[in-house]
Formats: structure tokens, sequence, C-alpha cells
């Protein structure tokens, strides 16, 4: 599902300010077409975790950053490998 | 939620409010389904130790369970879909970053080779084309145009049609298209241009053939006639004696050319006779004796 700003602020629960903050920091990244800015049900849940490491886990704005870069680049990996593990079962499939 | 909360925690009942945050967190720091995302048994352990944080961590809540009045269950948090739903996805996803193995990628091996593969199909993918049809009249597709094209999520697209433009060409729009994924940038709009057929016009390469219907006396005296060019009417002068067949060319009335200037249009003449049978010209005929011996037959099919 695709919200408008005013939509993310109520799904998340996050102040205007904050959100401001956290696009500059680029924790999240919205879609942008034109001058409208949209959020996806998965910015919503980024959210709900930076919210998660602030509050629950103490984490302070430098760790957020930090965890958010390692988590990207952990997922990043996950998708490798999942992408890896699709091409090598075709690859068998195609040898048998 | 059976077993008790001191205990998911790991601390005693006698527990100061910090020693039950600092135990929690610990203990979220390495449950939290988005740091362990691909650990299935994570989010249930994170539920129960954060259900038994969300009832000892409130001084309140705690004193009432201490004193018997609640009991531990009923106190989970609602289902919450954590991001490692979204981000373990499918999808392409805009966060995700291959700063984790880029080395690998660099060498030259099989397996270099596959993860090059999968990063260009996933990370920061460029939008879709998105593909459009528009009809335009064919004087449109002579002369060009501006034309509003309308979404089917009702947005709209101006079209600037360039003059000369054939059927079946494809205009791209630069960005028009589906939105990109991360860095992608949008794709273009693709739109493919129909030129409706004329009744009047029809075109071969750069030239543009028309047939005007004459009168018999501007056939045989000749004289100058008003002929629909796609950009508008002109005159044409009709020599003495043309004839059904008769082909003339008005220089630069045609499309225009990639490299400059315009083909022609070519005219071709037809003799049409009044509708209604004319007495005069009837008698004029049967009286026409040069006429009856002239077999336009000859030499040809009969």
């Amino acid at each position: 599902m695709i919200l408008s700003k005013q939509e993310f602020l109520t799904a998340s629960g996050v102040q205007v300010e904050t959100l401001e903050f956290w696009l500059v920091q680029e924790w999240l990244i919205p879609e942008q077409t034109g001058a409208e800015t949209r959020f996806s049900d998965g910015d919503v849940a980024r959210a709900r975790l930076i919210q998660n490491l602030k509050t629950d886990l103490g984490v302070n704005d430098e760790g957020v950053d930090v965890a958010l870069h390692l988590l990207d680049q952990l997922h990043g990996m996950r998708h490798a490998l999942a992408r890896l593990h699709k091409d090598i079962a075709e690859l068998r499939s195609r040898r048998s | 939620m059976a077993a008790n909360p001191y205990d998911l925690l790991g601390v005693s009942s006698s527990a100061s409010a910090s020693d039950i945050q600092k135990a929690y967190r610990k203990l979220a720091k390495k449950l939290h389904p988005d740091l362990n995302p691909g650990d299935k048994s994570a989010e249930e352990k994170f539920k129960e130790v954060t259900a038994a944080y969300d009832l000892l961590g409130d001084a309140d809540k705690r004193k009432r369970f201490d004193d018997g009045e609640i009991d531990a269950s009923g106190a989970e948090r609602p289902q919450q879909h954590f991001y490692r739903d979204y981000a373990g996805s499918e999808e392409s996803h805009p966060y995700a970053n291959s700063g984790g193995f880029a080395d690998f990628m660099d060498r030259d091996d099989v397996l270099a080779e596959l993860l090059r593969r999968g990063q260009q199909a996933r990370a920061n993918r460029r939008g879709e084309d998105l593909h459009y049809r528009l009809p335009i009249e064919f004087v449109e597709s002579i002369s060009g145009t501006n034309k509003r094209l309308t979404l089917p999520d009702g947005g709209t697209l101006d079209v600037k049609i360039p003059p000369g433009l054939v059927d079946g060409q494809i205009l791209r729009l630069k960005g028009k298209g589906a939105p990109g994924a991360g860095t992608g940038g949008p794709g273009d709009a693709l739109i493919e241009v129909e030129v409706l057929p004329d009744r009047r016009f029809t075109r071969d390469g750069d030239n543009v053939s028309l047939e005007l219907p004459i009168s018999l006396s501007e056939a045989v005296l000749g004289g100058q006639v008003r002929v629909p060019t796609p950009n508008g009417h002109v005159t044409m002068s009709v020599p003495k004696g043309s004839n059904t067949g008769t082909t003339l060319r008005l220089r630069g009335k045609g499309a225009p050319r990639r490299e400059g200037g315009s083909g022609d249009e070519l005219v071709k003449l037809k003799i049409v006779l009044p509708r209604s049978p004319d007495p005069d010209l009837e008698a004029f005929v049967s009286n026409w004796s040069k006429g009856k011996n002239h077999n336009p037959r000859e030499g040809g099919p009969s």
C-alpha cells in the first residue's frame, strides 16, 4: 500500500519534526514522484524499527545510524544469497 | 504467557526498575526480530520478553502482579509486522545495500558473476517503461501538434507530436514511466502513435497523395482549382487536356523530411461527369465524330 505523508505519520505514530530529521539522516528514503512523497508499508515498518531501537533498546542517534547501515548491508547480503540460491537451483535443474 | 516474567527477564523478584530495564534491553538486542532477520524463532521469544517487560517495566502493573491482582497473561502486544518482513521480500528494496559483499563481486569467478547479475537485477533498478497508444489525425501527423494523453490512473501526459511522424512510430518521453528503485530513476513513457486513415490523403514516404475530382470542362480546357493539402488549401493550375490519372506535383506540400525540406503532394486527377445526364452534353458527344473513333483500350486490355 502506498501512503501519503499524512497517512504515514498516522500509521507510524511518528511526529512530523521527527520524520523531517529521519529524512535528513536518510534513515527513511520514501519514493519521490514530483512534489509528492509516497511511503510504503516497508517504510512504516522501518519507522517502527527505528522507534524500537531508540525507545526499547536505548540506542542513540549515532547508534541508529550504524545499526541501520549494517542492517541494510545484511539485507543486501540476504537478497544476494537468496538470488544465488535460486540461480544455483536453476543451473542444477538445467544440467539434469 | 505461562512463564514467570521475572524468569523470562532473568532477574530476581527484588530487582530494581533499572535492573529490569537493563535486563530487558540486553535480551531485546539479542532477540529483536529485525536484528535477527533469518531467525524465525526470534519473534516468539522477543514477544515473550517484551510482554514480560511491559508488565514489570511499569511500576504500577508490577505491583499489581506482585500482589497477585493480575497474572502474566494478556499482556502481549498486538501482532506486529517487523521490518524484516518487508526488507526480506522478493521485490527489490530501496535500502538494501551491497557494501557487505561488493568485494566478492569484483573477483573473476562464477560466484562473482552470479552476484553481479543478481545485483543488476535488483538494486537501484530503473523504473519500467510504460507503453501507451495515441491515435492522431493524418493531417496532425504531417503538420505536428500537441496532444494530451489521459493515463489509466487519471493522470495526464502532454505529448508533442513532431511534424512528419509516421504510423506506428514510437515517441519516448524520458522519465515519464514508472518510478525506479533506489537511485535507479524513473523509466520512460513509450507512446506508439497511430495515424488514423484519412479519406482524402494517403502517404508514400515523404510524399502525400490525393485524388482530386475535376470536371470535364476543367480537364478539357484547363483552369485554376483549389486543392486541399495537409497544411490547408492551395490553388493549382490544371493544364489544358488533363486526363483521369494525370498526376500533378505540388512541390514541398508533402511530409517534412528529417534532413530538412518536405516531400511533395501528388495530385491525381479524376474526371467526374455531372451527376445527372445533361442533354446538351449528349447532343454534343453524339455529333462529335472524332470521339467515336477514339478507342482508349487500343494496345491495352480489351
